[in-house]
């Protein structure tokens, strides 16, 4: 049987928590929590309760930091086929808003248990990522600068794309809001747009991985 | 805007209106009647997402106010509709663009689950065993328990106990498909 894994954001106060221990089974627990929130006594009480937890340390003001590293926990824990939960109850607004963005680009089951549990609804097992090609992640990865069309095309080409596939994939980034093509000068130009800006760390890794 | 009915959100709301409104800029307040019902809540900004879309508006959301379920919600509406969100850092005041992109869930299950599922959704208040739905849907009992395996990994759906019969097992959506497939 797969072992069941919770993964729980947590501050400064154990209270935050308990619903989602008590409501959602676990074998392995595991806090997403910031240095100093490991100092303080609901902390101690918890690991106390819990003395196996194991303690991902975040920055709990920083949105990007919280994504990354609750993104890789979540990763890790279905790569070593975890059947996985997340708890987005404790810890501060950043935290939880970042969580929980995690859980939907990992096709993750997120929870509320305050203390009513609500869960979010989503596909487990369903990563956001794969809303994009591998042909379009291909060439989101050589859209670096705007360039024109037909380079970023034939780049695409050199990459074993027929002309076709590679129109189409630029076609899901235009239709993603990942890429902005313009006419200047009688040449079209693609862009890449702030939100594949954003999103590039999470395709490339997802590239990387495919390679 | 999207505010509770909470006397504190509804100052908040009075301030933010008073402050567009020095500036020039056009700002509306919608009161949730329920800020902790988060299916209550996505169904609300879908709709009023999707009509603003429809009239040729831009959309972005900035989902770093309200209750946690009020921005969660908010997320999952960004989400479902391909809406750029973005998060007003409470500190710095800087704005970070989240990384998310439209997401169709429908289009990750085979056209056999989307019935299934749907059928499940409509008929929300109707309890169905497994038996019961195969034959209400016109397959096989061992196509549907097929089908019901897939769903439920997915988590798509609930086996929940039949208050009436200890043995057997009824099937629902899970809480909030109706979002996801529509």
């Amino acid at each position: 049987m797969t072992d069941r894994a919770l993964v729980a954001t947590f501050g400064f106060d154990e209270r935050r928590v308990l619903p989602a221990l008590r409501l959602l089974a676990y074998d392995e627990l595991v806090l997403l929590a910031g240095r100093n929130s490991t100092r303080a006594d609901g902390y101690a009480r918890l690991k106390a309760l819990e003395p196996s937890l194991r303690t991902v340390l975040v920055d709990p003001f920083d949105l990007g930091d919280c994504l990354d590293r609750t993104a890789s926990t979540l990763r890790d824990l279905a790569h070593a086929n975890r059947s996985v939960r997340l708890s987005v109850t404790g810890g501060t607004k950043i935290l939880g808003a970042a969580a929980l963005l995690a859980a939907f680009q990992e096709g993750v089951e997120a929870w509320f248990c305050d203390p009513e549990p609500v869960r979010l609804p989503v596909l487990r097992g369903v990563r956001i990522v794969e809303s994009v090609s591998p042909a379009a992640r291909d060439l989101a990865d050589s859209l670096r600068g705007p360039m024109p069309a037909d380079r970023l095309l034939s780049r695409a080409s050199g990459h074993g794309l027929s002309a076709r596939e590679a129109r189409a994939a630029l076609g899901q980034l235009v239709a993603h809001g990942l890429a902005e093509e313009a006419l200047d000068r009688g040449t079209v130009i693609v862009r890449p747009t702030t939100v594949l800006e954003a999103f590039r760390p999470h395709l490339s890794r997802h590239a990387a991985r495919k390679a | 805007m999207y505010h509770s009915d909470h006397a504190k959100s509804r100052d908040a709301r009075a301030k933010v209106l008073e402050f567009c409104r020095a500036l020039g800029v056009t700002a509306s307040g919608v009161e949730l009647s329920d800020a902790f019902d988060l299916i209550e809540i996505a169904t609300r900004i879908r709709a009023d997402v999707r009509r603003e879309k429809a009239s040729g508006a831009a959309v972005r959301f900035n989902i770093a106010g309200g209750t946690r379920l009020m921005s969660s919600a908010a997320l999952l509406v960004c989400i479902l509709e391909g809406v750029p969100a973005t998060y007003v850092h409470d500190e710095t005041h800087k704005e970070i663009p989240l990384p998310l992109l439209r997401m169709t869930y429908g289009d990750h299950l085979t056209a056999r689950q989307r019935e299934v599922l749907a059928f499940l959704v409509e008929n929300r208040e109707r309890a169905y065993t497994e038996t019961a739905l195969a034959k209400a849907l016109g397959v096989h009992k061992a196509t549907m328990n097929h089908h019901l395996r897939e769903l439920g990994a997915k988590g798509a759906i609930e086996r929940v106990r039949d208050p009436d019969d200890a043995r057997a097992l009824q099937i629902r959506a899970a809480p909030g498909m109706e979002l996801l497939l529509g």
